[in-house]
């Protein structure tokens, strides 16, 4: 078969959920309607850490209208306990609280108002201890303990062995070292030793969590959920409620965002206990303020010491860095461990060690959130490679290329080589900011560049079937959450099948239908699940020329699809013929499956990493130096991303990542006193709006074809928002000369750097 | 349950008569989705911050989380289920497509409403316009460039 | 969610205020709702009675005199696009065009805004700068307090619980005055709100400042004017402006009681607002001179 230019992988075509969107028809799970359905609210602890000695019901499941009153105590005929690294959360509070707002009981009512009036006749008896709410708290010796006891492992392989601190609030260590880092820090030219300090922020998806559940004799248990992975909300949910993976079916409608915050289990388990006991379907929805008190970004702490040559080589990092996982692990473990092992970024260093703790608070749990770990390690590394360049009069962006890991070079032994061109987005980004041009006088330009590994090992399975009049239906699990990856996935079946994009139906993830896959998240979508389709379309395109082959007298090899037909030299069979031919009838399909299932290798996080995911950020600024108010004017972002097989949708992307990097750069931060959030409401929380954003912002990519996804595709929508921060606070530090440390940059914080900032020459 | 006193009202919405029996403290955004079946304006801050809910109620934005629905009594109400004529789509509706102005779609109903609205008061807003109509309108997934980039397409049409 | 009440609609001042006499705590005037009924799905506020006044005659007027009378239901967006508003008083126009954001804006009312007395209102820190009165009706009849002597504290006014805020009066500047309201922050409501109005008497660089008025809010429990800034305007000559702003914004600072809170701390709320009330002197300067001062600041607005 010669190679023929794309049709439909590459273009920028209309996406295929645009229209039920833009009229109001598209359904999140809060839109569904399942008759029967009930309402259930959550009572939550008031107390950032609490004893709960008794929860009484009684009052509101006698109450009219009320068919399901639950506390943690009443959950003796189910494990009460989940979550994916450590099994550490329990459905509803069982003898302690551990954070503000952690559910200690919920009620399912025939309706809104019912429900929330019979919360008003739950009586808890807390008896207050004292919280640790900050890292230095919790890792205070002698602190009180979040969790005592010994917690199971959860679902997780690369997670196997936990590594807990005893007698500590650290729930897991990492280790990652190589070479002799103390012998080349003591003989390295220039040694940085800094602090940095990233936020505890909160995705604010517009649509909070929300799940539908339902049980039936004959089914099981149906569950319509606000999820990114409803394989992983299946797992749990069968481990808790001792059913069969078969008899528990997880529908995603669309997704109203999620970034992380609707990844692994958080309300379906309530929402299937309540639905259970009430024997009706419940739903339960969050309202923002309880997104807030559901999951959040991990807060860290993170410690470098960086040594480098006179001549900017890096020589050695280490890295000692803290997560604030918050009150439960969630998947808080994997976070800590993943984002290490890539603490040195996308920079070739000969000697580290790195170093990384997950350490429990009692606040609102922490787990994935864009970026997953490598924001916090990178506002560090970036900002200490600016402070370098300036202490070895060296250009910031010719520092960070003389120093980045090569094309093919090896990142760690095992794991995937380096599969892109840094130098070429580092290139691209920097002439597109200007970086050689004078700039104005008010204006200050910094750069940061990116790299992140894709979650491995990891599975995804897809099945491809083609009707008898030639159309076709994509089963994938891959979540609609904006991202745009079933018009993606319907794109690259599109292709392979030589069909038109309209031919082509992505069926909504549904585990009864559509096969296993891990997780939308960790910009694996395309790579994997994309991946994944395109097996299956193969799969269904060779039975298609086998059966054309045969019925022409021909070899597959001289044939090939083309407009819904196979195509030979002198004649033509279309998809409905083929069937026809094959099945004798007019009836029958072709169902073909890919199955992406890499495994376990010798890399250290035992899987290699699909893709590396690469990108460079420039920043250009302005400040406001009488306020500190700091305006990004200009960003660059350049992703290097193998293929954009819709460049539209992925340009999207990234402009969206950039200006949610916007929001814990300058504006976001979840704020505690005593243990109580005093900002988890959109009136005191600030998040981006549209005239924050930079007045200029460009995204661009890099498409050598060079990824292991369909077309050369890797993956992308993480790498546009981890430069954010370092590339503003070098650019602010270019400008003014002061360098901050603590995120966010927000106007009073810049306004009292600037102050103390020594007169400048 | 409640025995509230229960009040009849009668709005125009997306062009047609609806009557429908509420009580006097039913917000309008609950009485569009679940008793009109309109699920395009969505609940998110409930506090009239992010503009998921916003509707048109005699051609101004409101936030229906917070607005009695007996304020919409004898009045015209339009949800985005009424930009459409049919199937022919709205320019900005046309336009969100093109830019490729929606991700997640939540956001996107409140912000063709508000669009609506600053065309009707702005046949011509400047960027600014636009983005000071847009204060109030959280997107959490477009970074709002192509949001911006659609209502300005559409505005310049009109030039 | 709301939990239920009876709505009441009185279509007379006297109704609704025999209304509020006879139902006591248990009724609530409400008007655009966008403070209250927020409250009350909060949990905060649970009054078994609303009592809608946006039907009773005259609420909704702006009338016209020597003081310009803004009826309590008058909404901001009716105050930002009404003609005579714009020409009696053309500041009032611009604030009310960015008071939160377009919804409120198209619901949300003067009378409500004021009677609320949240720290943060813009028009209330600006009709300090205006002479502005309130006219309270009750059983009892009608009375008229300035506008400092209504708001006593955050959420809290002289309303009795009987009474019905009416309008409220304002005497608009008169030719020549130069004026700028500038606020800044970064969350919904603003950190710092200043009203600054002045006239320059005379021509060139020896016009004197006269009848400077400088109204700072959202900063200390209440909007204040602040008569110390205030006396080190007037009397100022114009090419002496620039020597003079940092004594009038000490003073500005020094007159302020403002709390850390997630605004800021008080240091740096005291800092910004002499950086803006020398920033808004400048604008108001420049008006009153006839140029016109494009002047903007992240996170801030000039009106």
């Amino acid at each position: 078969m010669s190679v023929r230019p794309l049709r439909v992988v590459g273009q920028s075509v209309p996406r295929v959920d645009g229209l039920e969107k833009v009229t109001g028809r598209a359904r999140y799970v809060t839109d569904l309607v399942i008759p029967g359905m009930a309402h259930a609210k959550v009572l939550r602890s008031p107390y950032a850490h609490a004893r709960v000695r008794t929860v009484d019901v009684t009052r509101a499941r006698a109450r009219p209208g009320v068919l399901a009153a639950l506390c943690g105590a009443d959950l003796t005929w189910c494990e009460p306990y989940y979550g994916p690294a450590y099994r550490d959360r329990p459905v509803l509070a069982i003898d302690v609280a551990r954070y503000e707002g952690e559910p200690v009981a919920a009620v399912a009512a025939v309706d809104e108002a019912t429900a929330d009036a019979a919360l008003e006749l739950i009586e808890v008896d807390y008896e207050p201890m004292p919280p640790v709410i900050t890292l230095e708290e919790a890792l205070a010796p002698g602190a009180p303990l979040v969790h005592t006891g010994k917690p199971q492992a959860g679902i997780f392989a690369d997670l196997s062995t936990l590594r807990p601190e005893p007698g500590t609030n650290v729930c897991h260590q990492f280790h990652f070292a190589r070479g002799d880092s103390a012998g080349a820090l003591a003989t390295a030219d220039l040694v940085l030793d800094e602090t940095y300090r990233f936020p505890p922020v909160q995705h604010v998806a517009l649509e909070p969590h929300a799940a539908v559940a339902v049980w039936s004799e004959t089914d099981g248990l149906t569950i319509w959920a606000s999820t990114q992975n409803p394989y992983s909300v299946r797992v749990e949910l069968a481990k808790m409620f001792g059913v069969s993976l078969a008899r528990i079916r997880v529908i995603v409608p669309h997704l109203g965002g999620g970034f992380g915050s609707k990844t692994y289990a958080k309300l379906e388990p309530l929402a299937a206990a309540l639905a259970r006991v009430a024997a009706r379907p419940v739903r339960l929805a969050a309202s923002v303020p309880e997104a807030f008190q559901t999951v959040r970004r991990c807060a860290a702490r993170v410690h470098v010491r960086v040594g480098f040559r006179r001549d900017g080589a890096l020589v050695a990092v280490e890295c000692d860095a803290d997560y604030d996982v918050g009150a439960y692990a969630d998947i808080g473990p994997r976070v800590v461990q993943k984002a290490t092992y890539t603490a040195t970024g996308p920079y070739r260093v000969p000697h580290v060690a790195l170093d990384a703790r997950a350490v429990y608070t009692n606040t609102t749990p922490g787990g994935a959130f864009r970026g997953f770990g490598v924001p916090q390690l990178a506002w560090a590394l970036e900002s200490v490679l600016d402070v370098a360049a300036d202490r070895l009069g060296r250009d910031p962006v010719e520092l960070r290329r003389q120093n980045f890991l090569a094309h093919g070079e090896e990142f760690a032994p095992g794991d995937t080589p380096i599969d892109g061109k840094l130098e070429e987005s580092l290139s691209r980004a920097a002439a597109a900011i200007g970086w050689r041009q004078a700039g104005a006088a008010d204006r200050g330009r910094g750069v940061a560049a990116m790299l992140k590994a894709s979650v491995a090992p990891s599975v995804s399975e897809a099945i491809v079937r083609l009707h008898a009049d030639g159309s076709v239906s994509v089963l994938a699990s891959a979540v609609e959450m904006g991202q745009g990856t079933r018009t993606v996935l319907a794109q690259i079946a599109a292709e392979v099948l030589s069909v038109s994009l309209a031919q082509v139906t992505v069926v909504q993830p549904d585990t009864a239908v559509t096969p296993y896959d891990q997780t939308t998240s960790s910009s694996r979508s395309t790579a994997m699940t994309g991946r994944a389709v395109q097996v299956a379309a193969e799969d269904v395109r060779d039975q298609l020329l086998a059966i054309a082959a045969q019925s022409l007298g021909m070899a597959a090899r001289e044939l090939a699809l083309a407009d819904g037909a196979i195509v030979g030299p002198a004649r033509r069979l279309t998809y409905s013929e083929a069937l026809a031919l094959k099945f004798g009838m007019s009836g029958g399909e072709l169902i073909g499956r890919g199955v992406i299932a890499p495994g376990r290798t010798a890399a250290p996080l035992g899987g290699s990493t699909p893709f590396w995911e690469m990108a460079v950020g420039a920043a250009e600024v302005s400040v406001d130096e009488e306020t500190g108010a700091v305006r990004v004017e200009r960003y660059v972002s350049v992703a290097d991303v193998g293929r954009a097989i819709n460049p539209l949708l992925l340009e999207g992307q990234d402009e969206g990542g950039v200006v949610q990097g916007l929001g814990h750069t300058l504006l976001e931060e979840m704020l505690y006193a005593d243990g109580h959030l005093l900002n988890g409401t959109l009136l005191v929380y600030r998040v981006p709006r549209a005239d924050d954003a930079p007045a200029e912002l460009e995204c661009r990519f890099v498409e050598n074809a060079d990824g292991s996804g369909p077309f050369g595709a890797k993956g992308a929508g993480e790498g546009s928002l981890i430069p954010v921060s370092p590339a503003v606070a070098n650019a602010l530090a270019r400008l003014t000369g002061v360098r901050l440390r603590d995120l966010p940059l927000t106007p009073e914080r810049v306004w009292r750097a600037l102050r103390a900032r020594s007169p400048r020459a | 349950m409640d025995a509230a006193p229960r009040v009849r009202i009668r709005m125009v919405v997306n062009g047609g008569a609806r009557e429908v029996e509420i009580a006097p403290h039913a917000l309008l955004l609950d009485v569009l989705r679940d008793l009109l079946d309109l699920k395009g304006a969505k609940r998110s801050c409930d506090t009239q911050v992010c503009g998921a809910c916003t509707v048109l109620v005699d051609d101004q934005a409101v936030s229906a989380c917070t607005f009695l629905a007996v304020e919409a009594d004898g009045r015209a109400v339009l949800t985005v289920e009424g930009l459409a004529d049919g199937e022919s789509l709205d320019p900005l509706q046309r336009a969100f497509l093109d830019a490729g102005a929606v991700q997640c779609g939540f956001c996107t109903s409140g912000m063709l409403l508000t669009a609506r609205a600053l065309l009707r008061e702005n046949s011509t807003p400047s960027r600014d316009d636009v983005l000071h109509y847009l204060r109030g309108s959280l997107c959490r997934c477009t970074g709002y460039r192509k949001i911006v980039e659609a209502i300005m397409t559409v505005a310049e049409a009109r030039r | 969610m709301l939990r239920p009440f009876t709505l009441h609609r009185p279509e007379t001042a006297e109704a609704a205020c025999a209304l509020l006499a006879g139902l006591g705590e248990d009724a609530a005037p409400y008007a655009g709702g966008t403070e209250l009924l927020l409250l009350m799905k909060l949990g905060l506020l649970r009054p078994p009675h609303l009592v809608d006044v946006k039907r009773i005659a005259g609420f909704g007027d702006i009338a016209d005199g020597p003081r310009l009378t803004i009826g309590a239901t008058v909404t901001h967006r009716t105050l930002e696009r009404s003609p005579l508003v714009r020409a009696r008083c053309p500041l009032v126009a611009s604030v009310a065009r960015h008071v939160a954001n377009v919804r409120v804006r198209n619901v949300g009312t003067v009378g409500g805004n004021l009677a609320f007395a949240d720290p943060h209102s813009d028009l209330a820190t600006l009709f300090l700068t205006l002479d502005a009165t309130v006219e309270l009706v009750s059983p009892r009849g009608r009375r008229e307090l300035p506008l400092a002597e209504f708001v006593r504290g955050p959420w809290e006014t002289a309303r009795r619980p009987d009474e019905l805020l009416a309008s409220v009066r304002i005497s608009p500047w008169p030719a020549g005055t130069g004026a700028a309201y500038v606020k800044f922050g970064v969350h919904e409501r603003p950190t710092l709100g200043i009203a600054v109005a002045l006239r320059l008497d005379g021509a060139g660089g020896r016009a004197r400042v006269s009848d400077a008025r400088v109204a700072i809010g959202c900063v200390s429990p209440r909007p204040m004017r602040v008569e110390t800034a205030e006396a080190r305007l007037n009397g100022v000559t114009a090419a002496e402006l620039d020597d003079a702003a940092a004594g009038v914004a000490d003073a500005a600072a020094a007159s302020v009681d403002p709390a850390d809170d997630l605004h800021g701390s008080a240091e740096y709320k005291r800092e910004m607002v002499a950086v803006f009330v020398r920033r808004a002197v400048r604008v108001a300067v420049a008006r009153a001179r006839g140029a016109d001062a494009p002047a903007s600041f992240p996170h801030a607005v000039v009106a």
